[in-house]
């Protein structure tokens, strides 16, 4: 049975993205207001989640999808669980890969003593890895990739930088899509 | 593309050999921008190949992802290899986070102001000239970070299992997995030289 209780409802947005790095900074606004607004997440992590959805996002630009395609970027927020982070690419960018490769990749960057030899790839395997509960990568019947990363809302952890204070419940505006 | 500036000054240095730089960078450093804005503080490196002491200022800077804090690594890399230093000074506290997360306030110092920063490095400078023999500061132990942020929340060990299935041809769906990551880098405000969960290392070959 569908749940259609607002309390506890799922919070779901999808955003396509034209493949171009210009849009990204409001792709973080966007990340920013929704965590801000719509989940109990703190602004630590609001933070962090734009840095998740950027890294995504610019991994997909990047290799996944090629010149004039979209990518699919959906937010779910599970009231009192959790926040699931999906970005999805065509397939058609300028370097193939398989789901099983960048985890083999992000697998070997996280090895202990592992040293980055370049300006690149500390994205996946230390912004995203670090910062989430899982990262998941599937290849999609049409080509592409698509990443999930899910960070279950664990309120000891849901701490706060300092001088910063957690958005009041007054404030909180449930976003319904 | 993502507005960002970055402003270089001389900073009054009474050492000789140390050449003082503030790089003021304000605005959002990612992907649009990135590659374009470091051009200037590689230039700035040919420009003083030794002793050259640049003191970021972050008190403007909202956002930088992770290219940007590999250019920054590489700058370390080229300017410690010569002598010099760079040091940070006034970051807002999500961006000691990513810095802190990807292991590079162990290598970069971190300070309030910019007169603490210019303090520690003429200091330093004195005593290195006062001394034969100084020990050089090992690239894990830092001078003390000034700025305060709390200890990263180690993330969940629930995760699932790491479980990378081949990919089936035709495939329907695979899967990976990626477990999260278990070691966390230790506040800010009281770093250690402990080593860090990875090893920052410059890179050899740099990708302007």
């Amino acid at each position: 049975m569908e749940n259609s209780n607002p309390e506890t409802k799922p919070v779901r947005i999808s955003i396509l993205l034209p493949t171009n790095a210009y849009f990204m900074s409001g792709i973080r606004d966007f990340t920013m207001s929704f965590i801000k607004n719509a989940t109990k997440f703190s602004q630590q992590w609001a933070y962090r989640f734009q840095s998740i959805v950027d890294e995504l996002c610019n991994n997909a630009i990047e290799h996944g999808s090629e010149s004039g395609q979209d990518i699919k970027i959906t937010l779910v927020y599970a009231p009192e669980e959790s926040l699931t982070i999906t970005v999805e690419d065509t397939g058609t960018g300028k370097t193939k890969t398989k789901a099983a490769d960048i985890e083999k990749i992000i697998t070997e960057r996280r090895k202990p003593g592992y040293v980055f030899e370049g300006i690149r790839g500390r994205g996946l395997s230390t912004i995203v890895s670090s910062w989430s509960d899982s990262a998941k990568f599937e290849d999609l019947p049409s080509g592409g990739i698509k990443a999930t990363v899910t960070k279950k809302l664990d309120k000891s952890q849901n701490t706060n930088l300092p001088k910063e204070q957690a958005v009041s419940a007054a404030n909180r505006v449930v976003l319904t899509v | 593309m993502t507005e960002a500036n970055i402003l270089i000054e001389d900073i009054a240095s009474t050492d000789a050999s140390k050449t003082l730089k503030r790089v003021s960078i304000s605005g959002q450093l990612d992907e649009s921008n990135v590659d374009e804005k470091s051009q200037a503080i590689y230039q700035l490196i040919t420009q003083v190949p030794k002793g050259l002491y640049l003191i970021f200022d972050f008190e403007k800077l909202e956002y930088m992802n992770s290219k940007s804090i590999g250019y920054m690594t590489d700058w370390y890399g080229k300017i410690s290899g010569t002598g010099g230093q760079i040091v940070i000074v006034k970051a807002k506290p999500n961006i000691v986070d990513i810095l802190q997360v990807i292991g590079l306030t162990q290598l970069i110092p971190m300070y309030g102001s910019i007169d603490e920063a210019k303090f520690a490095i003429l200091n330093a400078a004195a005593q290195s000239a006062q001394t034969p023999a100084p020990a050089p500061a090992p690239a894990l132990a830092p001078t003390p970070v000034l700025v305060t942020v709390p200890a990263p929340t180690p993330v969940a060990s629930q995760a699932p299992a790491q479980s990378p299935t081949p990919a089936p041809q035709p495939a329907p769906v695979s899967t990976s997995t990626i477990p999260p990551a278990s070691a966390q880098v230790p506040t800010i405000s009281t770093i250690s030289p402990a080593t860090p969960t990875t090893q920052i290392q410059p890179p050899s070959a740099p990708q302007p």
